[in-house]
């Protein structure tokens, strides 16, 4: 057992070496052992490219799109089958998906295909990192295609090596038999190849939906059993012969820059190997962790400590107007039509709040003369190894970062913890493991920016909403990460306008957005700006509807578009609001309220249950129905479980969650002063899929979150009256 | 110092104040148990000291020699047959597929185990306030919930044949 979380040799020595065949197939050439490798050029739209390629010169790697095969397959000898692939599981049940919509194709029994998690050396590489709800919706296409190409591939080497017609052969589990009583497996014909392999011209034929048998069952994923023993190793639990714990110096205040360091205190300290101290950065590595964390205490440092910040600045910075607006949806003449009337208008906002995945950071880094090894709970592993070379001065292709599992990511795992610990082994020549602890996650990480909306509508007298605009004013997310180049190209950032536009069929509408440059570090969360963009859209449609005196969910299905994606926020509408049995009767004290939302081609609905503490004003939510259509479901069970989550999310979000910013510091100390959810106050959650005809998988990790805040502000205002416009809410 | 874990005997470095959490993880290898908190807020470091559940991160080692240490890595038996037996909650956990990314997931299944042990026919209340004070941020609340609920019924099943035999 102690063994098994030690970290292994990830098998570079030699990085797979492709040749290009026509239309986008790569087939592995230096394959051990004989067998067969094929990859496959994920589609990449051309305008993208050029842009990732342009900025990739200027360190903008991450978010681009490299030339290198997104997925791989190996055909073993012994007829297992291998499929590499770039994305990392936290928990959202990729590996498992994947492996479904690949074995659809493959035809290969269950058991005979394994996932591997590639690493920077081994396996497909992408730039763009596991987030955004894209993992499965972006590989569905181009895996079926690998592995109907595959198959196809091995079919046609059958029919030389059997020497029979094409039509004898009969597929049977991991090979092929003939119709005369011969039979084959896919380890021998990869073994008995003697010439080269080559792509069929052709396209291989693919199954239509109706014929799918492994894509869309509710299999159990691969990685549960793992974590029900405490087998699972993730990037806190890996370890490498002589490794030693790192901890490092954090700055008292968000703008705090280090100006001395006096290290002779802490060299003292019991435990001590080494107390690393280049420019901005001084840490230490030491026998044990305690010793480390305990060392840290007695490192002297002098800070410059920047402008000393309080929240109230942070929200006046934030606030949207003035010049610098980007209109992002236009139509009509929005200014115009609110300008005089019955306008009606509200603003929202929403704070910082802190992912805290709950295994915190960590990484293991042994870092060479001649190379590194970097082992990380990452959803970026191509951006850590540009961040460690950076760091380290190592050119990149002598690192090699191997992804773990993840325990929880939400955005967060970028990639930071992974160049402190390189910088740290590089200091002291020993592989150094750093696990940030919970006050550092807390504090020093990023977080979801401050937002601010300001909506304004007018209605028709038969409740047609006439003109509205949305202005959000908002700290970077996405555009953090950016270039300055392709924030140019991109022109308002398009993490924080996610669930900004209005989806509602309006003759005049305008979306604007103001980026705020705001002094403490912001990047992604789960959903990114969806939570925040639709709490206030969608709680202000309920202001509308309120006003036109009709029901919510009367109100929107009225003024839904009549397109194709307004008829799936409709058929979501009703799924989530049949199940919820709206306008029935429910428990004395309690009342409903609904949203919905569109995102990553995914619509979804949201009725939560709520009633409020006459006590204490304390607002509880009982039950959550979520309905979703995302498309053809890989795995009903794996896509409920996300809305299960998100539903989770939503409740704590909407309710506690906030990270205040005094005098200059991040008001946070350890889950005392930012407690999360627990089962005491979760609402059961009733998870409905709605699959309106989609052939393909849209986005599911992240859109069932939007919906969940909104509806909560809608229900509490049924229930009191009272219309609460700021996360967290509160009625104090 | 002398600590019995898992039933067996295991001799670590003598620090009296070091956090359980630290040895099991850093020293023994049993990384199953997690830190999340180290506080003893979240509750994934929750392990069994005479079966009794407790947070390992806020647990001297001077206050458990000589007692009787269970991990996760310690849950599960070998059967008759010499192959591992899942004890009943995670089976439980597998068959209603409760974690996703996993992290809090020790800690919820050893606080599951404990709590069942010592209340094997609970009510819905009683498995919330157990369970409620463990933290899960993927929010599996739902599962964690119909899993224990499940653990118990099947317990209350298989105990009578025990017995019996």
């Amino acid at each position: 057992m102690t063994e098994k979380n030690t970290a292994e040799s990830a098998n570079s020595e030699e990085k797979q070496r492709w040749h290009l065949s026509r239309r986008r197939f790569l087939i592995g050439a230096g394959l051990a052992g004989g067998g067969l490798a094929l990859g496959y050029l994920f589609g990449v739209p051309a305008a993208r490219l050029r842009i990732a390629e342009s900025t990739d010169e200027g360190g903008g790697g991450f978010f681009s799109q490299s030339n290198e095969p997104l997925a791989w397959f190996e055909v073993k000898p012994d007829s297992s089958i291998t499929l590499y692939v770039p994305k990392v599981e936290m928990g959202q049940g990729v590996h498992t998906a994947l492996k479904q919509i690949a074995v659809e194709e493959l035809g290969a029994p269950w058991d005979t295909v394994t996932v591997m998690q590639g690493t920077t050396s081994l396996g497909p590489q992408d730039s763009s990192g596991t987030q955004g709800s894209t993992s499965v919706s972006s590989s569905f296409t181009p895996l079926r295609e690998a592995a109907a190409t595959l198959r196809e591939m091995l079919r046609l080497e059958a029919v030389v090596q059997l020497k029979t017609p094409s039509g004898s052969l009969l597929s049977q589990g991991a090979g092929f038999t003939t119709t005369g009583g011969k039979s084959i497996t896919f380890g021998e014909i990869v073994s008995n190849k003697v010439d080269a392999w080559e792509v069929p011209e052709g396209p291989a034929p693919l199954k239509s939906v109706s014929e799918y048998e492994t894509v869309g069952q509710s299999i159990t994923r691969g990685d549960i059993p793992g974590k029900v023993t405490g087998e699972a190793v993730y990037g806190y639990d890996v370890k490498l012969p002589g490794m030693k714990f790192g901890a490092v110096l954090r700055p008292p205040t968000i703008e705090g820059q280090l100006k001395s360091v006096d290290a002779t205190t802490a060299e003292q300290m019991p435990g001590v190997v080494k107390v690393v101290v280049a420019d901005d950065f001084a840490g230490l590595v030491a026998n044990s962790r305690i010793e480390a964390w305990a060392a840290l205490n007695e490192l002297q440092a002098e800070w410059d400590e920047g402008k000393l910040w309080q929240q109230e600045e942070l929200e006046e910075l934030v606030t949207a107007g003035g010049p610098g607006g980007v209109t992002i949806q236009k139509k009509g003449n929005a200014n115009r039509a609110l300008n005089g009337g019955n306008v009606v208008a509200a603003e929202y906002r929403t704070p910082l709040m802190v992912q805290t995945p709950l295994e915190a950071q960590a990484a293991l880094a042994d870092v060479r003369e001649d190379g590194a090894r970097i082992w990380a709970s990452t959803q970026a592993q191509s951006r850590v190894q540009e961040l460690v070379s950076k760091a380290t001065g190592l050119d990149q292709e002598t690192i090699e970062v191997v992804p773990t599992l993840l325990g929880g990511g939400f955005g967060r795992k970028l990639g930071d913890v992974a160049v402190e610990a390189a910088r740290l082994s590089k200091g002291s020549g020993v592989p150094v493991h750093l696990g940030w602890n919970r006050p550092e996650e807390l504090r020093h990480g990023f977080f979801a920016p401050l937002s601010h909306h300001r909506l304004q509508a007018t209605l028709d007298p038969n409740g047609r909403i006439q003109a509205i605009k949305h202005e959000l004013g908002s700290g970077d997310i996405l555009f953090a990460f950016f270039s300055p180049l392709l924030t140019a190209v991109f022109g308002a950032d398009i993490g924080v306008s996610r669930g900004a536009r209005i989806e509602y069929d309006v003759p005049d509408v305008e979306t604007v957005i103001w980026r705020r440059k705001l002094p403490v570090k912001t990047g992604s969360w789960r959903g990114l700006g969806f939570l925040p963009n639709v709490f206030a859209v969608e709680s202000f449609m309920d202001e509308l509807a309120n006003e036109a005196d009709i029901d919510p969910l009367q109100f929107r299905l009225m003024n839904l578009p009549g397109t194709e994606r307004g008829r799936k926020m409709g058929m979501v509408l009703e799924a989530a609001t049949n199940g919820a049995n709206w306008g029935g009767s429910l428990p004395d004290g309690r009342a409903q309220g609904l949203a919905c939302a569109h995102d990553f081609g995914t619509s979804v609905a949201a009725v939560a249950e709520v009633s409020v503490d006459e006590a204490t004003g304390k607002i509880r939510v009982h039950h959550i129905t979520s309905a979703m259509d995302c498309g053809l479901v890989i795995n009903p069970d794996g896509a409920k479980a996300q809305m299960e989550g998100n539903a989770m999310w939503g409740v704590s979000a909407t309710l506690t969650e906030e990270v205040r910013i005094e005098n200059g510091r991040v008001a946070l100390n350890n889950f005392e002063t930012y407690p999360l959810l627990t089962l005491k106050e979760a609402p059961t959650v009733e998870a409905i899929l709605v699959n309106t005809g989609g052939q393909e998988p849209t986005g599911v990790g992240e859109p069932p979150i939007g919906p969940v805040g909104a509806a909560i502000a809608n229900a509490v205002f049924s229930l009191t009256g009272q219309r609460l416009r700021n996360m967290p809410l509160s009625l104090a | 110092m002398k600590l019995n874990v898992n039933g067996e005997e295991k001799t670590v470095k003598d620090n009296p104040s070091m956090p359980l959490l630290w040895t099991l993880r850093d020293e023994l290898g049993l990384t199953g148990t997690k830190f999340g908190c180290g506080v003893g807020i979240c509750g994934a470091c929750t392990v069994h000291v005479d079966g009794q559940a407790v947070r390992s991160c806020i647990t001297p080692l001077a206050t458990v020699e000589g007692k009787e240490i269970h991990t996760i890595e310690g849950l599960a038996r070998i059967d008759a047959t010499g192959s591992i037996a899942l004890h009943v909650v995670q089976q439980a956990f597998i068959d209603e597929q409760v974690p996703q990314c996993g992290w809090c997931m020790s800690g919820q299944i050893m606080t599951a185990a404990a709590f069942l042990e010592e209340n094997p026919t609970p009510n819905s209340d009683e498995i919330v306030e157990a369970l409620g004070q463990n933290y899960c941020r993927c929010g599996c609340y739902t599962r964690i919930f119909t899993a224990v609920e499940k653990a118990a019924r099947e317990s209350a099943v298989q105990q009578p044949m025990e017995s019996a035999t």
